[in-house]
């Protein structure tokens, strides 16, 4: 068992220095490759063996764990710091010096440093377990091919890959070890690891705005580290305890740890974007895709919600819990609103991703147990969607040299695989039968019991998600020539893409018994009863199974009938006047040929991302400070 | 088995009675404006002829969304009178139409891409509406499931009638009537000519009208939840709901997508969020 933990968290830091230091890239390549293989089996090696109680990891070369831990925090925290000056950055060196002294006054006066176990599985950090390492394996894999023509198009003199490698898979270890924490001062430390290797990634190109953006990044999760160490002071302070387990089991005990767990889940918000802090995802846009994958689908945003959904038992029925409710369905609203006036499709993936996250910890406030099944199959649906649509915006981008989805219409007919995957991904991530939309049915069935802001905010913002989903998927199917040439990818690209597809299909039919063996023995108590395929509650039926096989017939006929499209008369589309031999134009005045142009629309005067963003923020920071007051 | 005869039921007599709805539409119109009005079996003529006629579409996808479109709005008429869970015939039936929406999209066409655009927008419209009116549902029920609704005793109209006018707005959209039928007007020679529909032609328009007629059951069936108690007061509900429908289309003109996202979003939430507080309170 221990060597499969060890494994988890250890084996990607040994390999993020071989990454760095062997600078060859064949040497490279099999690193990240053999990495992303042992990973995934031993994540499914410890979710084989099952949950087990807290451990106690012993000592390193005589040193104790706990104290190594310390140290690497204090290291880490230096070198924080030290960028901090070294871009000039008030914000990031004041948060840091603030965490690093309230740390030491922790450690030192504070914390009577008795022995706690110090990572625990419960079926929690198995799934998540599960989402880092193969899905975060699946990403770097696809990065090996991608980093190569990215650093063509840079032409740089000696390559940046090393070091890119490093943090991309160093970064599967520490989300290893943060959800698999019991000790709080260690999930504290993996916290900020994922914090410094995004920082590291966001501004990996050192461009001008990568720099700029990297920093926005680094500062505004120093000030959530900033909100954790508060958070684990005040929550030590009543329980007298660092065990993750035993605070979970005191449950809300008193105002001093209520609003403690408040400042826990305010560092959830930070890493998990929430309004008013999504501009560090968005700025992070800058880095290449396989980040964006990364910190959107299975790490750092991920470690937010995880944060968030974690301490759920510590917060039940407090107003704490309303507050991360109405906060986390105001962010999605929020953001879905503002997806809505975007046509860069990286920035409608961020805004959906927002919105998802904020779903999720929507789901943590409710706080019923349906509701924390609804969150748990949203992280895990939504990673794999997630992923595999960011993959897919890269691969578009190097085909076509643009990430707006207005250049991706009709994409279909040059980039036929890509645009079908792409495709698909957006449906599973709006429609059902699929895992993603079964977690929005889930959340809305359990907001009904909760709160009419919540359910409100809920029903507005899943329109929108549709309709900026729906336009971007119909724009890129198009018209294919007869004899076109077939599209050719390589193969480590193909892989990821085919596998997070299917993913993406085949654990949607699953998730009944998903739900049967890992959330229900989480839970304790079962808010869905399984028949027939199909996930019963008291508050509704979901039928999943069954619905899968009827629709999933429907679509192999319609898409039968549709490959006979070559008996059917193709016929030019109607332009209002008549049709010139080039397709898409018309005859116009002079007899001169008019080519059509449409586009999307994107509502501007109601969703403008500059005018919406400030009222956002404001209402966000009104709602935090709610959240946190009416915890004390 | 019970539920299995239903479900049959629903799919052969639902596109059945959707049809013969769209012809008694016409002639009602047609009598609102001194009109003698198709034969009431036009509709089924219409079809019948468009299955005859030949197949030419602009590309693949509109073949595979038109299918796509009929057999998901079938499946929610299914499951609706499966007596499933509301929100999830809801959500099958949203299927169909981001499906439709896609096929305009597909088509190089600029009327079917602006109707595809506004279509969203009547989408984005209804959206919100109808899932506050289950959630109403729920609130009276304490459950999504329609079978939960046969267990009350009085009609539902009594406990959430506002949530029943805000129905209406959604239902107008839904069945693309005037001041909501900017995504396909019905008539050719107008600016839009036909929007989403633009593209296609035949057999394909014709598998179209059909997912139409199930998509009007569904809605129709939605309202007629809110009398469950008595067949015949349910009967005289559906039958004022869809006269005022046909009024209203006759004596509105065709708004702008503006004032349809104002009205609907102010007026159809407000009244909804109103009754869910009393819902609530209680």
């Amino acid at each position: 068992m221990s060597n499969l933990l060890l494994l988890l968290i250890l084996l990607p830091a040994v390999a993020a220095l071989v990454c760095y230091f062997v600078r060859s890239s064949a040497a490279r390549k099999l690193t990240v490759l053999g990495t992303g293989v042992v990973l995934t089996l031993a994540s499914l090696g410890l979710l084989g063996q099952g949950t087990f109680e807290p451990i106690a990891v012993g000592s390193f070369l005589g040193i104790s764990s706990d104290f190594l831990v310390t140290i690497l925090d204090f290291a880490l925290l230096g070198v924080i710091f030290y960028y901090g000056i070294k871009h000039k950055s008030i914000l990031i060196q004041g948060f840091t010096l603030a965490q690093a002294v309230l740390l030491v006054w922790f450690e030192l006066v504070m914390v009577e440093h008795e022995a706690v176990p110090a990572l625990m599985g419960d079926q929690l950090s198995l799934i998540m377990v599960l989402v880092i390492s193969i899905i975060g394996s699946l990403i770097c894999i696809f990065a090996i091919p991608y980093m190569k023509e990215h650093e063509e198009h840079l032409h740089l003199k000696t390559s940046r890959q090393p070091r890119f490698f490093f943090y991309l898979v160093l970064f599967l270890g520490a989300m290893n070890g943060l959800v698999l924490s019991n000790n709080i001062l260690w999930m504290y430390f993996f916290f900020e690891v994922t914090t410094f290797c995004s920082f590291m990634l966001i501004g990996h190109d050192g461009t001008e705005v990568a720099t700029k953006n990297s920093v926005r990044a680094l500062w505004m999760n120093a000030f959530g580290g900033l909100a954790f160490v508060l958070g684990m002071m005040l929550v030590y302070m009543q329980t007298g305890t660092l065990n993750i387990s035993a605070i979970l089991a005191a449950g809300p005990a008193g105002a001093l740890m209520v609003t403690g767990v408040g400042f826990l889940c305010l560092a959830g918000f930070t890493k998990a974007a929430q309004v008013p802090f999504q501009s560090w995802l968005l700025g992070a846009m800058v880095a290449p895709t396989p980040v964006s994958a990364l910190l959107h689908s299975s790490t750092m945003v991920k470690a937010g919600v995880f944060v968030v959904l974690r301490f759920a038992p510590a917060y039940a029925g407090t107003f704490l819990s309303t507050g991360v409710a109405i906060c986390g369905a105001f962010t999605f609203l929020a953001c879905a609103a503002l997806g809505v006036g975007q046509s860069n499709g990286k920035k409608i993936l961020a805004y959906s991703t927002v919105a998802n996250l904020g779903l999720i910890i929507c789901c943590a406030g409710i706080n019923t147990p349906l509701a924390l099944t609804a969150a748990v199959m949203l992280i895990l649906f939504h990673a794999i969607s997630k992923s595999l649509l960011f993959l897919c915006v890269g691969t578009i981008e190097q085909a076509i040299g643009s990430r707006d989805i207005e250049d991706m219409r009709g994409l279909y007919a040059k980039h036929p695989r890509t645009a079908l995957i792409t495709i698909i991904g957006i449906l599973t991530m709006m429609l059902p039968p699929f895992g993603v939309l079964l977690g929005k049915w889930m959340a809305i069935e359990a907001a009904a019991d909760s709160n009419i802001f919540v359910i409100v905010m809920l029903a507005m913002g899943s329109a929108m998600m549709v309709v900026y989903l729906a336009r971007w998927a119909g724009s890129m199917m198009g018209t294919r020539e007869e004899g076109a040439r077939p599209e050719t990818q390589p193969l480590l690209t193909r892989l990821p893409l085919t596998l997070l597809c299917l993913g993406a299909v085949v654990l949607s039919v699953a998730s009944p018994w998903i739900y049967n063996s890992m959330l229900a023995p989480w839970l304790g108590s079962t808010p869905f009863v399984v028949g027939f395929g199909s996930l019963e509650s008291v508050h509704g039926t979901f039928i999943v199974v069954p619905l899968f096989l009827v629709l999933g017939l429907g679509l192999l006929y319609a898409v039968k009938a549709a490959s006979g499209y070559r008996k059917v008369k193709i016929v030019p589309p109607y332009l209002g006047g008549a049709n010139a031999t080039t397709d898409g134009t018309y005859i116009g005045p002079m007899n001169g040929e008019v080519p059509f142009a449409a586009s999307n629309m994107y509502l501007g005067e109601l969703f403008a991302e500059g005018k919406l963003t400030s009222i956002f923020n404001a209402l966000a920071v009104a709602l935090i400070v709610l959240m946190l007051g009416g915890a004390l | 088995m019970e539920t299995l005869i239903l479900v049959i039921i629903g799919l052969l007599v639902a596109p059945l009675v959707g049809g013969l709805i769209a012809g008694l539409d016409r002639r009602v119109t047609a009598w609102f404006q001194s009109r003698q009005g198709p034969p009431i079996m036009q509709a089924f003529y219409d079809v019948a002829k468009l299955f005859g006629k030949e197949k030419m579409v602009v590309n693949q996808w509109q073949i595979l969304c038109a299918w796509v479109y009929l057999i998901a709005a079938a499946t929610s008429v299914a499951l609706f009178f499966a007596q499933g869970d509301l929100l999830l015939v809801f959500f099958v039936q949203a299927i169909g139409a981001v499906f439709l929406v896609m096929g305009a999209m597909a088509a190089k066409s600029p009327y079917s891409q602006v109707g595809a655009q506004r279509e969203l927008l009547q989408i984005l419209a209804y959206e919100p509406v109808l899932i506050l009116v289950f959630v109403g549902f729920y609130m009276v029920t304490g459950s999504f499931s329609i079978d939960a609704i046969w267990a009350q005793d009085i009609p539902l109209l009594a406990k959430m009638p506002l949530l029943y006018l805000a129905l209406g707005y959604a239902l107008t959209i839904k069945l693309r009537k005037s001041p909501f039928d900017f995504s396909t007007s019905h008539h050719g020679h107008q600016e839009l000519v036909k929007g989403v529909l633009t593209e296609y032609s035949g057999p394909y328009l014709a598998l179209i009208e059909i997912a139409h007629w199930y998509e009007t059951i569904l809605v129709l069936g939605v309202c007629a939840l809110f009398w469950h108690t008595n067949v015949a007061w349910m009967a005289v509900l559906l039958l004022a709901t869809y006269m005022l429908e046909i009024l209203v289309d006759n004596t509105m003109a065709r708004m702008t997508w503006r004032w349809m996202l104002k009205r609907v979003w102010v007026l159809g939430m407000g009244l909804s969020v109103v009754n869910l507080i009393w819902l609530y309170a209680r």
